[in-house]
C-alpha cells in the first residue's frame, strides 16, 4: 500500500520527538556512558598491566648475565631496560628514588627497594626473584653452555589438557554485555508496554485507528523505540571503543573486543523479538496500573538467563544454560554469555541467531493479532486466551 | 453520499446492528438518535472499521469505504481521547498529517482551528493541563484539521456549556454548507430539531425512523393546542365529547390542553365546544416536537420522563 509505510513513519517519528524530550531518556544515558567509560577507563589506571623493569648492572655484567636479565622479564611478563650504573651507592640512590626498580651488583647480587614479605607478589620482587635464579643458575655453566641453553630458551613449555580459557577481561566483558542487554530489553520493554496503555486508556487509539491500521500503529511504535534504543546504545559503544582505544584497555583487543561485538547483534535480536510481544501485552491492558502485570510473563525467560549467567561465566556452563543458548527467548542473554567463557563457536552463535530471527517473525506476527484484537477493547483487563481463540467481545 | 447498507453485530447474546441502513446526503446535518445502548457508536465506528460486522457493509459515493476514504473523513469518538501529554498544536499538526496534508498545510490548519476555537494562546500547553471543555474543543479541532469530506461526531455536544454548543453548532453548519457531510448523534433532541435537516432513529440496532426534521414534525395525527380562559377541566369536559378528539392531553405551554384528532375530525365542532369553556386565548395546530417523534418511535418513554 502507498502509503503503509509514511503513515507508519510519522507514527515513530512522533514516538522520537516526544520520548527525547523526557529528560529521564538524557539522564539514564548520560549515567550510562559514565559508567561504560568508568569500566573501561579505571581498571587500565589501576590495573596491572605489563610493567617495565628498569635494571641496573653495577661492575661486571657478561653477556650471559645481560640474556638471563632479558630471559627473566620473558618468564615474569615484563619489560626490561637495562643500564649500567656508575657504582653501587648510585644504585641505591636510584633504587630509593625509584630510577630502578632492580640493581644487579657484579653478577652476584640483586638489590631491590624493598625486602618482600614472605608470598609478595610486587612485580619486582617477582622479577627479582627469576632474574635470581636464571642469572644463579647460568653463573654455574659454562659460557658456551650458557649461550646455548638462553639462545635455546631455559624454560620447559607447559601445555595444559584444556585449550586456554578465556581471559579474565573477556569474562568480566560478557558479565558487562549480559547486563546491558538484561537492561536494555527489561527497561525499553516496559516502556512500550506502557506506552501501548497509554494510547489505549487514554483512547486516542480510536482516533488513529480511525486513519492508520494496527499493524501500521505497532510498525511505527515499535520503530520509534527502536530508533531511541539503538541510538543510545550506539552512544555507549562508542564510549567504550573510543576510551578503550585512547586509554590503550586490553577490554578493546582480542577476545573481550568480539563478546561486545557478539553482545550488540544480540542485543539488536533480542529487541526485536521482545518489542512486538511487548506492545501487544500493552494493548491487554485497560488500566495503566496493570502494565507492570501484563509485561511480567516476558520478563520471565530474561530474568531466568540473566540470573544463571553469573555462575556460568566465572563457574563454567551446563547443560541446562547451553540450552537456554539455542531458546530464542533466553538466547539474547544467554548466548553472548557462553560466547564470553568460549563455550560456542561463531557458527553456534549464527545457528542461535537464526533461529532468533525465525522467532521474532512469528512472534511479530501473533502480536499483530493480538494488538488488533485487543487494542479497542475497554472494560475488564482483556484475556490473552480470550483474544486468541476468537474475535471476543466488546467489554 | 455515506450509505449504511444492512449492518449487522452481535456480542454474544447482544444484537448490537440488526440490518441498520440509511443514507447520509452531502452537504446537510444529519442527527443521529437513539436511547442508550440502541448501537449508535458501534454504527460510527463500523465506518472507520472499528469494528467487524457480522455483516453489511459501509459505501462513500458508491464504493466501499477503505483506508483511502477515511483518510478524508473526521472523527470525534465517544469516549475522547488524545495524547495527554503532548502539546495540542503538536497534535493537531501530527494528526492532519496522518490524514495527508503536507507538513505546512497542517500546520496552517492547526493554527487557524486552535484560533477559531479560542485556543490560540494555549497552542503549547500539553492537553492534560486544559480544563474539559477545552479538551473537547481540541477534540473537535483533530476532527476537522483536514478539512474532512466526511465528519462523524459521537454525542459531540455533551458536557458543553451553552457558549460551546452554540460555537460547535455554527462549525457544523458551516461545514454542511461548504458540502461536507455532517453525522453526528445527540440526546439532546431540541438542538437536534434546530441544527439537523434529517435524523435516523435506531432502537435495538434497527432504524425505527428516518427523514427530514420538517416532514417528520407535520407527520402523525392532526393535533391542535386549545387554551380557554376558564375554570380548571372545564375545556376538558367541553372537547371530551366531540367526534374525532381521540386523546387529550396537557397542554404544551402552561394551562390548555393538546388534542390530537382522528383525520376526519371537525375542527369546526371542537372550536365550538371549546368556547362553552370559557373566552378563548390560544387555538392553532401544532406540530410533532422532534421528541415526541423519538418517544413514539422507540414506542417507551424517553429519557425526558414526559409521557
Amino acid at each position: 500500500m502507498r502509503l503503509w509505510w509514511p503513515n507508519a513513519w510519522l507514527i515513530a517519528r512522533r514516538e522520537i520527538a516526544e520520548r527525547s524530550r523526557a529528560k529521564s531518556l538524557w539522564i539514564t544515558t548520560a549515567i550510562m556512558i559514565l559508567g561504560v567509560a568508568a569500566a573501561v577507563i579505571v581498571p587500565t589506571i589501576i590495573g596491572h598491566h605489563q610493567s617495565t623493569e628498569k635494571v641496573g648492572l653495577v661492575g661486571a655484567a657478561g653477556p650471559s648475565l645481560r640474556q638471563a636479565v632479558t630471559a627473566a622479564g620473558r618468564v615474569t611478563g615484563d619489560r626490561v631496560e637495562l643500564r649500567a650504573v656508575a657504582s653501587v651507592a648510585v644504585a641505591r640512590t636510584e633504587l630509593k628514588s625509584g630510577a630502578l626498580s632492580v640493581a644487579i651488583v657484579d653478577g652476584r647480587e640483586i638489590l631491590i627497594k624493598k625486602e618482600p614479605v614472605s608470598g609478595s607478589t610486587s612485580s619486582e620482587s617477582t622479577f627479582a626473584g627469576a632474574v635470581a635464579e636464571l642469572a644463579g643458575l647460568v653463573a654455574k655453566l659454562s659460557p658456551a653452555a650458557a649461550q646455548t641453553a638462553l639462545a635455546e630458551g631455559i624454560a620447559i613449555p607447559v601445555r595444559g589438557l584444556e585449550g586456554a580459557p578465556k581471559s579474565l577481561t573477556s569474562r568480566f566483558t560478557g558479565l558487562g554485555v549480559a547486563l546491558v542487554i538484561y537492561i536494555v530489553i527489561f527497561f525499553y520493554g516496559m516502556r512500550i508496554t506502557q506506552s501501548v496503555g497509554e494510547e489505549k486508556t487514554s483512547r486516542v487509539v480510536e482516533v488513529l485507528l480511525a486513519t492508520v491500521a494496527p499493524t501500521q500503529l505497532l510498525m511505527g511504535k515499535v520503530i520509534g523505540f527502536a530508533a531511541i534504543a539503538f541510538a543510545q546504545i550506539l552512544a555507549v559503544a562508542a564510549t567504550f571503543g573510543i576510551c578503550g582505544v585512547t586509554v590503550g584497555s586490553n577490554a578493546v583487543h582480542g577476545t573481550a573486543g568480539g563478546v561486545v561485538l557478539i553482545g550488540v547483534l544480540w542485543l539488536v535480536l533480542g529487541f526485536a523479538l521482545y518489542c512486538s510481544a511487548f506492545a501487544a501485552a500493552g494493548s491487554l491492558i485497560t488500566r495503566q496500573s496493570d502494565a507492570a502485570n501484563a509485561a511480567f510473563p516476558l520478563f520471565i525467560p530474561l530474568i531466568l538467563a540473566y540470573s544463571l549467567a553469573n555462575g556460568v561465566l566465572f563457574n563454567g556452563s551446563n547443560s541446562f544454560y547451553d540450552v537456554l543458548g539455542y531458546v530464542p527467548w533466553t538466547a539474547p542473554v544467554a548466548m553472548p554469555t557462553l560466547f564470553a567463557i568460549g563455550a560456542v563457536s561463531a557458527w553456534q552463535v549464527a545457528a542461535s541467531a537464526v533461529l532468533c530471527v525465525l522467532a521474532t517473525l512469528l512472534t511479530a506476527r501473533l502480536a499483530g493479532v493480538v494488538y488488533a484484537r485487543s487494542v479497542m477493547q475497554t472494560g475488564a483487563r482483556v484475556k490473552l486466551r480470550q483474544v486468541l481463540r476468537a474475535d471476543a467481545g466488546r467489554g | 453520499m455515506l450509505e449504511l447498507v444492512d449492518l449487522s453485530r452481535r456480542y454474544g447474546d447482544v444484537v448490537a446492528l440488526d440490518e441498520l441502513a440509511f443514507t447520509v446526503t452531502p452537504g446537510q446535518v444529519f442527527g443521529f438518535l437513539g436511547p442508550n445502548g440502541a448501537g449508535k457508536t458501534t454504527a460510527m465506528r463500523a465506518i472507520f472499521g472499528l469494528v467487524s460486522l457480522d455483516g453489511g457493509s459501509v459505501a462513500w459515493h458508491g464504493r466501499p469505504v477503505g483506508p483511502s476514504q477515511r483518510r478524508g473523513f473526521g472523527y470525534m469518538p465517544e469516549e475522547r481521547g488524545l495524547y495527554p501529554g503532548m502539546a495540542i498544536l503538536d497534535q493537531l499538526v501530527f494528526l492532519g498529517r496522518l490524514h495527508g496534508l503536507t507538513p505546512a498545510a497542517a500546520r496552517g490548519a492547526a493554527l487557524l482551528w486552535t484560533e477559531r476555537l479560542g485556543l490560540g494562546d494555549r497552542r503549547a500547553d500539553k492537553l492534560e493541563s486544559l480544563s474539559l471543555g477545552n479538551q473537547q474543543r481540541v477534540q473537535l479541532a483533530a476532527s476537522l484539521v483536514h478539512s474532512p469530506d466526511l465528519l462523524v461526531l459521537d454525542e459531540p455536544f455533551s458536557g458543553l456549556d451553552p457558549v460551546a454548543v452554540d460555537a460547535f453548532s455554527a462549525i457544523l453548519s458551516e461545514q454542511a454548507a461548504s458540502g461536507a457531510t455532517v453525522l453526528f448523534s445527540s440526546h439532546q433532541l431540541d438542538l437536534v430539531e434546530h441544527l439537523c435537516e434529517s435524523v435516523a432513529i435506531v432502537d435495538h440496532g434497527r432504524l425505527v425512523v428516518e427523514g427530514r426534521v420538517d416532514e417528520l414534525a407535520r407527520s402523525g395525527p392532526p393535533r391542535l393546542e386549545v387554551r380557554v380562559a376558564g375554570r380548571p377541566g372545564a375545556l376538558e369536559r367541553a372537547v371530551a365529547g366531540v367526534a374525532g378528539v381521540e386523546r387529550i392531553d396537557p397542554g404544551r405551554e402552561g394551562g390548555g390542553v393538546t388534542l390530537t384528532l382522528a383525520r376526519a375530525a371537525d375542527t369546526q365542532a371542537v372550536l365550538d365546544a371549546a368556547r362553552t369553556a370559557g373566552r378563548l386565548e390560544h387555538f392553532s395546530f401544532a406540530h410533532r416536537r422532534l421528541s415526541e417523534v423519538f418517544r413514539d418511535a422507540i414506542g417507551r418513554p424517553s429519557a425526558e420522563g414526559a409521557g
